[in-house]
């Protein structure tokens, strides 16, 4: 299923799956996001509005997780891929797969509990831990660069939060990649 | 997943995001964020290392359910591999 990867973007993988390296790169592509994407003053904020136990959380992830008959994520365009992949809680987890060349998966491909805590957070909702779980969850694949990354900000993301907000989702919990 | 964040937070639902890059997550100005210095790929933890993911769990629920302010960067400081995890204690969220 997974596309085979060149000898290059395996080096990279490796490369970039050294902290530090990761750091740097982080450093780098923060400087590019302030060019690309004017961010409006201030860090939006909501507050929770219930007591955990009574909360309805949605997992997000952009580990390029999707389901097999869902149509992978744009690994040919070198600016990424601002689409969403809608994920039903109750999906069996062999359903999952995940596409992005991005970062090296080997481990979230064995146990997808590594960017993706569905299995988590089902156990969470049975101790009673948390309220329960949206009827979907969103997969988002995180390798966004250029114009797309305005089309994530003003097209595709709040079409999701939108879509929380119709799930009455009171959290949403985000894991990168 | 930083912008993301800011769009879902705008909307009026609060998120916990995991970081993997913390200058990113700086510069974006992320709502409520727990920075791990850990490889790419595994803002859980290691694969089948259940007490390591839910203890990223229990701690980004501890951050969503304690930030005060927004463009928190929590940094529980865990290091990669050179841990040992046990099983949170849940009691301590319930109620909350």
């Amino acid at each position: 299923m997974t596309k085979k990867l060149t000898l290059w973007e395996r080096l990279s993988q490796q490369f970039f799956a050294v902290p530090a390296v990761a750091q740097l790169w982080a450093k780098r592509t923060a400087q590019q996001t302030n060019q690309l994407v004017a961010l409006v003053d201030g860090i939006p904020f909501a507050r929770l509005r219930k007591p955990l136990a009574q909360c309805r959380v949605a997992l997000l992830t952009t580990a390029g997780v999707h389901l097999h008959n869902q149509t992978p994520y744009n690994m040919e365009n070198p600016d990424g891929d601002p689409t969403y992949r809608e994920i039903p809680t109750d999906v069996a987890l062999d359903q999952i797969t995940i596409t992005h060349k991005y970062y090296d998966h080997t481990d979230a491909d064995v146990d997808l509990n590594v960017v993706f805590p569905l299995l988590h957070f089902r156990d969470l909702v049975e101790k009673q831990v948390i309220g329960s779980l949206a009827p979907r969850h969103f997969g988002f694949m995180g390798h966004i660069d250029q114009a797309l990354i305005n089309v994530l900000n003003q097209q595709t993301a709040p079409e999701v939060a939108a879509k929380l907000r119709a799930d009455q989702v009171d959290f949403a919990f985000l894991t990168p990649a | 997943m930083g912008l993301i964040a800011r769009s879902i937070e705008a909307a009026g639902v609060p998120t916990v995001t995991i970081s993997l890059a913390k200058a990113l997550t700086e510069a974006v100005g992320v709502p409520r964020a727990i920075f791990v210095r850990w490889p790419l790929g595994h803002p859980l933890g290691e694969r089948q290392q259940p007490a390591q993911q839910r203890t990223m769990i229990f701690a980004a629920l501890r951050l969503l359910l304690e930030a005060k302010q927004p463009g928190l960067i929590a940094e529980p400081g865990y290091r990669w591999k050179r841990e040992t995890y046990t099983e949170p204690d849940w009691d301590q969220l319930i109620g909350e």
